[in-house]
């Protein structure tokens, strides 16, 4: 392991107990990491920004490309930041209402086609197939579940009566669901804690024996 | 004029959005035209980030400036912003240490730096939520002790020991967790809730064309 | 006087930090290699791209931050190695601005220098684009014309792998890693408009949405979190850092079922004791 190697890790590590130091209580150090975090994640987006977009997407292919149309997404994007002057922030509204526009356009049938028609479709199974009594009983589970869930989210009525029965049914159904959530969350955030620990034991105090 | 022009943009680059969904993408003016507006989408859209970093050096510069409280380490944002932005504009031909390629100073604080600190905030999580369990994971109600049950049975069930445990128990429960709760009660919950929000975006999609939808425009 | 239990309600939170953290290092020190058996959703997945035609070409996605590394890359490392052992073609590409193109870069290199793989031949790595339904659905027509150059400025019109590729129809399957919402999308512009097969190999939190996917055969498989990606390690026989982490995973569960279990009983003793009083 070269210097520099051991340095890099040295830094990561530094940033790595400063954020976890945060667990004992709030201080200096934190505070640092904190905010060059925040700095850094702010910084990264500009040559990305810059070169991803504004280069490869605008300026090539409107200087060297031929694309000259292309000056007016250009200037879209530039009335975006109207919004930093209160006078004519209202001009950035355009350049929003075109990326929500298009945006919504893409959306309006891909919802429906990619989302809701192929879980409804495979909602509405037959009962008598060829899986056997245990296949239908899941099946008659999932449309009951489904059904109960939609009801339970519909707030336009009063959940009284039979609505009010079937969304109490939605309401065990999504504890089921949100206990799996919180399980699966377990797993996924201590997984999160693996990767830090592993690099603080196999690189970092792996590091020290190269040192002393 | 304010807020007329914006609908008007809104309505005319959704409808070729919505149009051309019924038409031929490579042999078609539709298609052609939607796949136009795509591209001008990504540049527009690139240009909301550049605008947020804007605002952050603003806001930060201004605590700065009036030594607000924490100004110290305002300012240490303010040297990560640049220190991450000013290389990667530079050209690399100048020097290997410019750009965005590999080797880079913009690489390396993100490598170095940022990876390692993003990892480690979200790492913290898995303090919080055994301090969660711990505090405030009761059996309060039957609905909270169903919630509990299966989220102690999914902690067993996706884990080698847990599942070994759940082993010592007569009838496959691995199986049936999987079969009944995962892709049971689990996969109906999920639909409903995939069906709803789908159903909920496809129509604020209509109404922001139809221009019934103005929120996203803000005040004045 | 105040009660054991009470007293225990109000432990100080730093002694549970403490206790997570001694179970996170101990099973490092000492490994106890639990057998970790396969989800058929993870089978499903394995099987759907052992079945691709070798020499086709995938798109790999790494739709994921630095954030969720541990869980995720893990899953894109399996990926590149089972479609390179297939001799299949990857494409790299990702809708996440923070440092995700860098990882494909870095993960792709990696894996494929293991298999004698060459960049702009056997892989090449699009990079990012912002605006993920403008992405996914502009390649629906032309790859070319969203993404006019790879990750580093080369022109696609000048690495030999893109000759032959044009839009979604040359690319046989997307597997798709990913830790926010941009599979949904995945799923709904592309699987359900262009008909791509589809896997999705996702953090734990998003795993228990994508069973719906699953059951209606819009995603071949998932793969769910730590756990989903030390299946496919074994899947492929090459077990990496998401199996050594299922011990440490087991032994941290079992802590906090302890945590709820302790604490319910806390809260039960502690409800008779004040009842008393």
């Amino acid at each position: 392991m070269s210097g520099i190697e051991i340095f890099q890790i040295w830094v990561m590590a530094f940033f790595t107990l400063a954020l976890f130091s945060f667990l004992y209580k709030d201080n200096p150090a934190y505070k640092l990491a904190e905010h060059i975090f925040a700095g850094l994640t702010a910084g990264y987006q500009v040559g990305l920004i810059w070169d991803t977009i504004v280069i490869q997407k605008l300026w090539d292919p409107m200087i060297y490309g031929g694309k000259w149309w292309l000056f007016i997404p250009g200037i879209l994007g530039f009335l975006m930041f109207a919004r930093l002057f209160p006078k004519y922030s209202w001009l950035s509204r355009v350049s929003l209402a075109f990326v929500m526009g298009t945006t919504a356009g893409i959306f309006l049938f891909t919802q429906l086609h990619g989302l809701v028609l192929p879980q409804m479709q495979s909602t509405m199974l037959a009962l008598g197939g060829e899986d056997g009594f245990a296949a239908a009983l899941l099946a008659v589970v999932v449309v009951i579940g489904v059904i109960s869930t939609l009801i339970y989210f519909y707030f336009s009525k009063e959940h009284a009566g039979v609505l009010g029965v079937t969304a109490r049914v939605g309401i065990w159904f999504i504890m089921i669901s949100f206990g799996a959530h919180f399980g699966y969350t377990v797993m996924g955030r201590v997984s999160l804690l693996i990767g830090r620990v592993q690099f603080l034991i196999e690189d970092w105090i792996g590091s020290f024996s190269q040192m002393f | 004029m304010r807020t007329a022009a914006p609908v008007a943009v809104a309505f005319l680059s959704g409808v070729i959005l919505v149009i051309s969904f019924f038409f031929n993408e490579e042999k078609t003016v539709v298609g052609g035209l939607s796949q136009e507006l795509l591209n001008w989408v990504i540049i527009v859209g690139g240009f909301t980030l550049l605008l947020g970093m804007v605002s952050i050096i603003r806001v930060n510069w201004a605590a700065v400036q009036r030594r607000k409280e924490n100004w110290i380490y305002r300012l240490f944002t303010l040297i990560a912003i640049f220190a991450a932005a000013i290389p990667s504009l530079l050209p690399p031909s100048w020097s290997p240490l410019f750009g965005r390629a590999e080797g880079s100073i913009y690489d390396w604080l993100f490598v170095y730096l940022q990876a390692p600190m993003m990892a480690t905030m979200f790492a913290t999580l898995a303090f919080y939520i055994a301090s969660a369990a711990y505090r405030a994971f009761r059996a309060r109600s039957a609905d909270a002790t169903l919630l509990l049950i299966t989220a102690t049975l999914v902690m067993l069930w996706r884990v080698p020991m847990g599942e070994a445990f759940l082993n010592l128990f007569p009838g496959d429960v691995p199986n049936i967790i999987n079969d009944y709760i995962m892709n049971g009660a689990n996969l109906a919950v999920q639909r409903g809730i995939i069906i709803g929000a789908a159903l909920g975006a496809a129509s604020m999609s209509l109404r922001i064309i139809l221009g019934i939808e103005r929120t996203y425009m803000g005040k004045g | 006087m105040m009660g054991f239990w009470d007293r225990m309600e109000k432990i100080d939170r730093r002694w549970i930090y403490l206790l997570v953290g001694l179970a996170v290092i101990v099973p490092f020190l000492i490994p106890m290699k639990f057998p970790v058996s396969v989800s058929p959703e993870a089978r499903s997945f394995y099987d759907a791209v052992e079945a691709l035609p070798d020499s086709c070409t995938v798109m790999l996605v790494f739709d994921y931050y630095p954030s969720t590394m541990a869980e995720t890359e893990p899953m894109a490392i399996v990926g590149a190695r089972h479609l390179f052992s297939k001799d299949c073609k990857i494409i790299t590409l990702t809708n996440i601005p923070y440092g995700a193109p860098s990882m494909a870069e870095s993960v792709t290199r990696m894996v494929a220098a293991e298999y004698g793989k060459e960049y702009g031949t056997d892989y090449v790595n699009l990079g990012y684009k912002y605006g993920y339904t403008a992405v996914l659905k502009g390649m629906g027509m032309s790859i070319e014309d969203i993404f006019p150059t790879d990750n580093s400025g080369t022109p696609l019109s000048e690495i030999p792998m893109m000759d032959s590729i044009v839009n979604y129809e040359q690319i046989s399957f997307v597997f798709e890693v990913a830790d926010n919402a941009t599979a949904d999308y995945w799923i709904s512009i592309v699987n359900a408009g262009y008909g791509v097969p589809m896997g999705v190999g996702c953090t734990a939190v998003m795993a228990p949405k994508y069973y719906a996917f699953v059951g209606a055969g819009q995603i071949v498989g998932l793969l769910g979190g730590m756990k989903g990606a030390a299946e496919y390690e074994i899947l492929i026989e090459q077990e990496g850092t998401a199996f050594r982490g299922m011990d440490i995973q087991s032994l941290v569960h079992f802590l906090i079922i302890a945590f709820v279990v302790i604490g319910n009983i806390g809260y039960f003793a502690g409800r008779r004791h004040r009842r008393k009083v």
